[in-house]
């Protein structure tokens, strides 16, 4: 029913970049996770930690904090600067220098007025909130050593700073510092080094808790300005604190990539001498761990591993639930890989450059599951390096392998690919239509006559030809939010494109009169991936809580099918797959086939056979092998999933029947990775 | 020992002391003086030679280094002021400047760096633009080096990517070779190492080769 010929691809050298920071926001349930290219990204916890928003970074841009402040995200960084970002156009609003050098820190208070930076001269500025934007308020008094961490009290009259060897506390209103406490270096030869104290966290009752480089977590009263307890976890640094909001559970993170729990409990059941204790300890991360967050019912770490993991914390769910399970997101949730149908040719997006590639061709026949042999290696057509600092936003190939466009922050570029016997040369586009300043999302038509370049809230549509390309106009929604648009698919017969914005809204717009045509009621949780089907113009849908809908553009309203799976549900083992799909495709030799792919497998939906009850057997491809013919019919249900390949970052369906798998094993990536601690271990 | 102590006996037994004359031994002194004296001379002459042989073969690896006068004018297409090379002056005063490279078959669009250079400043003075630098580069370079001296400079116990596999590797659930040996790429040094090894080996032990 469905025999393919694979083209496994592994030569995309993917490397994502390490997470230095992350920042939770209660409010809105959303953590921001900056990177250590600059890029940050916004995860909606809720959502099965889909990842709603990705603001790109820039060359030489490194962010060291993060942090909410009501609901604008402020960053800082070693280029001395404070980057508000604009979130609903997932771009930076503005830089600011704080003329201090260097900032190590930056945190806001809880009454959402003011923001503290810590700078490499010893100061800690502060700054105002104003409608817009922020303003330099004034200095505290200066330090000889920078300060590393910084933590406000709650009730923001103090403020506590983690410097080489000391920890000093300020009084804001005077600027002068209360206490200085020194913390210890360690013993034997890291007695010479300084201590830095990488992480500070101050409470409401007055303890401040430290975690330092001899790898020390100490509990100090600021009163006394004493230390009260110090507990040993690892010998290496502790980099990273994070308290929960009750103040009764602290998570640090470790170089050696363990993050270690200490509850405010009593050692004895019903007594009240409550104490910090240490309790759990999460060894989730292979490498340093540079950032902790605990949210209501997990702790979230990332570190130079690339990984980020979500823990739920068990005491605090009531319901065992797929959204609460435990979670390591290590691809990003959109798509780096862009596949020209018709001609075989594949663009990679990497940061700072593009690749193209063609695809390889084999020879003869195999039996299923056999690897056949090669006759023409694929080979790279071109290596687009990008001028400028901007980090690539989105990239697109046109189906014929003629055009190529890709946008930054602030650019858009548009070549034009010629490929004469084995000459391969490109021109650049120039003149570009104004409208074609930078965009979030970008998409071919079907035949490549036409370009879709999404961004704000809008579609702009552009025609492509041999004498250049022209604007044709603008595709706006009747009503709706100002978020951006991060998916876009267009329709085979070009009469149709749909989009989806980061609000959960769908829209589709009529290619032909240029106007809105409808929109699809919003549903809870975000479309991670979409496609028009070619004959019957249907819109499939997949969303981050591993639902799918069909929903008939012509007709406006879900198809037969669609309801038919949301009144019986989907099978338990599909709910709780953990990645989210990120391509539909369509076969056109079997019209009733629906390809779906996640990071782990790649299934076919077959909408002619009957949907699988939840007892019934989910993987059963190999049980139907092993059936003779005529029972086969009776147990196969729609759902056929492949497990073969592992680590898939795109699955495209090419118009000669071949399948691409591109793959990105974690082995790979991890011996590219920066060097991690020594541990040693029984019997090595 | 003996017969030291029977000439003693014998000497001191029977006769008077021998007779040295005067002028003998006068002569004798001087002789060593002289010796001496021509000694110091001589090995002051030797150091003398060593001294200006290298100092003449100092000079003749300074004379190599400078281009000689014909390539020099080759090189110049503006006029230039030429100096002597044997007289100790390095500072060519020419400005030569390579054209600009643009590959056409695989275009690439790189950031545009100035290849300028310009030989007549003396070699303490650099030239650079004033956009690549800036003045927060030096201090952000500084904190950069700290983090990177804290986290992964001396006193930091770190180990290789490699190796941190190869250890889950023998620890974990399925238990394998070392990653060095299962995958090619990684271990090329190390499987180029035992290559040669062996052969010393067979060589060493003049073991047939096939």
């Amino acid at each position: 029913m469905g025999e393919f010929k694979v083209h496994r691809v592994r030569f995309f050298d993917y490397i994502p970049s390490g997470i230095r920071a992350l920042a939770f926001n209660q409010d809105t349930e959303r953590i921001a996770v900056a990177r250590m290219d600059g890029s940050v990204e916004i995860f909606h916890c809720p959502d099965r930690c889909f990842q709603e928003k990705i603001i790109p970074g820039r060359e030489q841009c490194g962010i060291e904090g993060l942090s909410w402040v009501g609901d604008r995200l402020f960053s800082a960084g070693l280029n001395g600067e404070i980057t508000e970002y604009d979130l609903t156009n997932q771009k930076v609003k503005y830089t600011l220098d704080a003329y201090g050098g260097p900032i190590w820190a930056i945190t806001g208070n809880q009454q959402g007025t003011h923001l503290a930076v810590g700078c490499e001269d010893g100061t800690v500025k502060l700054f105002e909130l104003i409608e817009d934007t922020i303003q330099f308020e004034r200095n505290l008094d200066r330090q000889k050593s920078r300060i590393i961490s910084l933590s406000w009290h709650p009730s923001g009259s103090k403020i506590a700073a983690g410097m080489m060897d000391a920890i000093q506390i300020f009084n804001i209103e005077t600027g002068h510092s209360i206490h200085r406490m020194l913390v210890d270096r360690g013993v034997g030869t890291s007695r010479s080094r300084e201590c830095v104290v990488w992480s500070v966290v101050y409470l409401s009752n007055g303890t401040i808790i430290s975690g330092d480089s001899v790898g020390m977590i100490k509990i100090w009263d600021d009163q006394t300005g004493t230390l009260i307890k110090s507990h040993f976890i690892t010998k290496s640094d502790v980099l990273a604190l994070s308290v929960s909001r009750d103040e009764d559970s602290i998570v640090a993170g470790t170089s050696e990539g363990t993050v270690v729990q200490f509850q405010f409990i009593a050692m004895v059941l019903g007594k009240d001498d409550k104490e910090w204790v240490r309790t759990r300890t999460f060894k989730n991360h292979t490498h340093d761990i540079r950032a902790v967050a605990e949210i209501t019912t997990a702790v979230v770490s990332g570190g130079m591993d690339t990984h980020l993991v979500v823990k739920p914390l068990l005491d605090k769910i009531e319901v065992k639930s797929a959204a609460s399970a435990f979670r390591k997101i290590c691809f990003p949730h959109r798509r780096l890989v862009s596949c020209a149908k018709k001609s075989g040719l594949m663009l990679f997006q990497y940061t700072g450059h593009l690749e193209l590639w063609k695809l390889g061709e084999s020879e003869g026949q195999g039996m299923p599951g056999s690897s056949l042999l090669i006759k023409k290696n694929p080979e790279k057509l071109l290596h687009l390096k990008l001028k400028g600092e901007d980090h690539i936003r989105c990239s697109a190939v046109s189906p014929c392998g003629e055009w190529i466009v890709y946008s930054t922050a602030s650019s858009l570029r548009l070549y034009q690919l010629h490929c004469a016997n084995n000459n391969v040369s490109i021109t650049k586009i120039s003149n570009l239509p104004k409208v074609l300043s930078s965009a979030n999302q970008l998409c071919f038509s079907s035949d490549s006559s036409h370009l879709f370049s999404a961004s704000t809230q809008s579609v702009h549509l552009v025609s492509l030809s041999q004498d250049g390309c022209k604007f044709v106009g603008t595709l706006k929604p009747k009503s709706g939010s100002h978020q951006a648009i991060h998916l876009l698919a267009a329709s085979e017969d070009g009469k149709w494109l749909a989009s989806a914005n980061s609000d959960h809204e769908v829209h589709i717009y009529n290619l032909q009169t240029l106007k809105a045509h409808c929109t699809v009621p919003v549903y809870s949780s975000a479309v991670t991936a979409m496609g028009i089907h070619p004959t019957t113009n249907c819109l499939f849908m997949m969303h981050a809580d591993q639902q799918m809908f069909e929903y008939s553009i012509e007709l406006k309203q879900y198809t037969d099918w669609s309801r038919t799976v949301q009144r019986k549900g989907l099978h338990s083992l599909w709910l709780n797959r953990d990645t989210p799909c990120l391509n539909v495709m369509f076969n056109p030799q079997n019209p009733s086939h629906v390809i779906l792919h996640d990071a782990y497998m790649l299934c076919i939906i077959d909408q002619s056979l009957p949907l699988p009850d939840d007892k019934a057997l989910f993987y059963n491809q190999l049980t139907l092998k092993s059936l003779p013919e005529k029972q086969r019919k009776s147990q196969s249900h729609a759902f056929k999933v492949c497990k073969t390949f592992k680590d898939i970052l795109c699955v495209e369906l090419m118009s000669d029947q071949s399948l691409v798998v591109v793959e990105r094993p974690l082995e790979d990536l991890a011996t590219q990775l920066p060097a991690p601690i020594k541990q040693k271990k029984f019997a090595t | 020992m003996s017969k030291l102590t029977d000439t003693q006996i014998e000497s001191s037994d029977d006769e008077l002391p021998e007779e040295v004359a005067f002028d003998a031994s006068k002569s004798a002194a001087l002789k060593n003086v002289k010796d001496a004296l021509e000694a110091v001379k001589r090995e002051k002459d030797i150091l003398k030679e060593k001294r200006k042989k290298r100092q003449q073969l100092f000079q003749e690896q300074k004379k190599k280094k400078l281009i000689p006068q014909e390539l020099l004018e080759e090189f110049d297409t503006n006029p230039q002021k030429q100096e002597d090379p044997p007289v100790k002056n390095d500072i060519e005063e020419n400005v030569s400047t390579k054209p600009l490279d643009i590959n056409k078959d695989k275009e690439q669009k790189k950031k545009s760096r100035p290849k300028k250079r310009s030989k007549s400043l003396p070699d303490s003075y650099n030239v650079m633009r004033i956009k690549d630098e800036s003045a927060s580069k030096p201090l952000q370079q500084k904190a950069l080096d700290f983090i990177q001296s804290r986290l992964y400079g001396p006193g930091t116990k770190r180990t290789t990517n490699v190796e941190l596999l190869s250890l889950s590797k023998k620890r974990g659930t399925n238990q394998g070779a070392a990653v060095l040996f299962a995958n090619k790429k990684l271990g090329v040094e190390k499987n180029a190492r035992i290559v040669r090894s062996n052969k010393r080996f067979m060589k060493q032990h003049k073991l047939a080769s096939f």
